[in-house]
């Protein structure tokens, strides 16, 4: 009972704001507040309940961990500007989390995506089935041209510039690709509404 | 005014009826398109059927419901695969609601197998911390997973306690919708531990991950509705995504035809001009 009640609840809504393609209208209005106000409670609960409890008061409270004070201070310490007299204390959690994303940061983007990126880049053009060997120069010419066009330290003129035009076009390829991937999932989420409605809602399918 | 001015003025929710009912029509009538299987779909199918009985598969949902309607079919279809190779699947979120609509395609598909709750599978829910945290699972499992999505304590688990650090998973799954998700595991998981990376993304993100494939960081992907699609087909498993293929494709050749006749539109208004 109560999951056909939140299936016409769903289907209710859903109609509610595909209305807004007519006009805007005080359907959608409702449908809009109830998503919004749905999503600030939803969000409190998580993370209060799987980021904050779990994470920090669980193992202060429960196994009596105290070293948890830390991060509660520090935490605390984002909140100094709202004291204008211990304003600089903010310094503190920013350095420090600046400093941990940082360290974490540059050292595995390294390790885990320009090094094995660039390596891809490295392609045989002699040994390979002419299919293969079509698809390496495509990969190593659209490489360098790409990155010829962000070279700005000079005019982009005579071979560089051809270089630059080439990568414009590869760029226009890729650009391309993003946009027909996109168009597909809106349509996919077109999809998954209607498919709703009518399985889940109408059972007519 | 001749038809290509009436066109241009054409009022657009007639454009959102025709789109609607591009989708709805094949839908209550389906017609049966082939669905062909592409590469890195077919290189997902072939690594799950590549693990031996009782091999370890994390399975990571980060998407939540506005992802539902791209990524739910690839995930009850990737987790029948599973259940029907005997694998056993270990399943976290790195996004608050993943692990809910993973439970959901959990209940959906392991009562079919009989798979036990704890023994074949386990849901440890949802862990914040993206790539903070995906360095510590990797090291030390315990560090971040001590209860499960219910709040039992894992270690009263089977599958809780066989899954202590990388080295005891054969393979990580990404449901993934955005940031934290496939990126993250590969960057700061696959590079640290060595643990192969399948995906299925939505289909915005799916241009972003060939570069991963063609560098082998990948094991294969699934994009979108389309990628989903073909994972069911290839499982035997006509569900929603194939359903949707029919609209899918009807609606991509409106908007072609949409493409072309506004194109023709602006070269002809920049003549008369």
């Amino acid at each position: 009972m109560l999951q056909v009640f939140g299936i016409w609840i769903a289907a209710l809504l859903t109609l509610a704001i595909y209305s807004f393609l007519y006009k805007d209208n005080p359907f959608y209005k409702i449908a809009e507040h109830i998503f919004v106000g749905v999503s600030a409670g939803y969000w409190a609960v998580i993370l209060w309940f799987d980021f904050t409890w779990p994470n920090l008061f669980e193992p202060l409270i429960r196994e009596g961990n105290f070293i948890y004070v830390m991060p509660i201070i520090v935490g605390l310490m984002m909140f100094a500007p709202l004291i204008p007299k211990i304003n600089w204390l903010i310094r503190i959690p920013l350095t420090f989390t600046m400093g941990v994303a940082m360290a974490t940061v540059i050292t595995q983007r390294v390790q885990g995506d320009i090094i094995p990126q660039l390596h891809a880049t490295f392609l045989p053009l002699s040994g390979v089935s002419p299919p293969a060997l079509l698809s390496n120069l495509l990969i190593i010419i659209g490489v360098v041209a790409t990155l010829v066009y962000f070279y700005f330290s000079k005019e982009h003129k005579g071979i560089l510039g051809v270089g630059a035009k080439l990568g414009i076009w590869f760029m226009m390829v890729a650009f391309g690709a993003s946009f027909g991937y996109t168009v597909m999932a809106r349509i996919s989420l077109l999809i998954g509404r209607v498919y709703f409605l009518l399985h889940n809602w109408l059972h007519v399918i | 005014m001749n038809i290509l001015d009436r066109i241009a003025e054409l009022d657009r929710r007639i454009i959102f009826l025709l789109i609607g009912l591009a989708v709805t029509i094949p839908l209550l009538m389906p017609i049966g398109l082939p669905v062909d299987i592409t590469k890195p779909v077919k290189d997902v199918y072939d690594k799950v059927e590549s693990l031996p009985k009782g091999s370890i598969v994390v399975v990571s949902v980060d998407y939540d419901p506005g992802s539902e309607a791209e990524l739910y079919p690839a995930t009850e279809a990737f987790l029948e695969h599973c259940f029907r190779k005997d694998l056993r699947v270990y399943m976290i979120g790195l996004w608050p609601a993943g692990p809910a609509l993973g439970n959901l395609a959990l209940d959906s598909i392991a009562p079919h197998y009989n798979k036990v709750y704890g023994i074949d599978y386990v849901n440890v829910g949802y862990k914040p911390g993206g790539m903070i945290m995906l360095l510590s699972l990797g090291r030390n499992v315990g560090d971040i997973v001590r209860a499960d999505y219910a709040g039992t304590p894992i270690d009263s688990l089977p599958l809780g306690r066989a899954v202590k650090s990388a080295s005891d998973m054969d393979l990580v799954m990404t449901l993934s919708a955005g940031d934290p998700g496939v990126l993250h595991w590969i960057i700061y998981f696959k590079a640290r531990y060595g643990t192969p990376i399948a995906t299925a993304t939505t289909a915005i993100m799916a241009p972003q991950q060939y570069p991963y494939l063609s560098s082998g960081q990948l094991v294969g992907l699934l994009g979108g509705l389309k990628g989903a699609a073909e994972y069911e087909t290839l499982v035997r498993r006509k569900a929603r995504a194939v359903a949707g293929m029919d609209s899918q494709s009807i609606v991509h050749v409106l908007i072609v035809i949409f493409i072309i006749i506004g194109n023709i539109i602006l070269v002809y208004q920049r003549r008369v001009r």
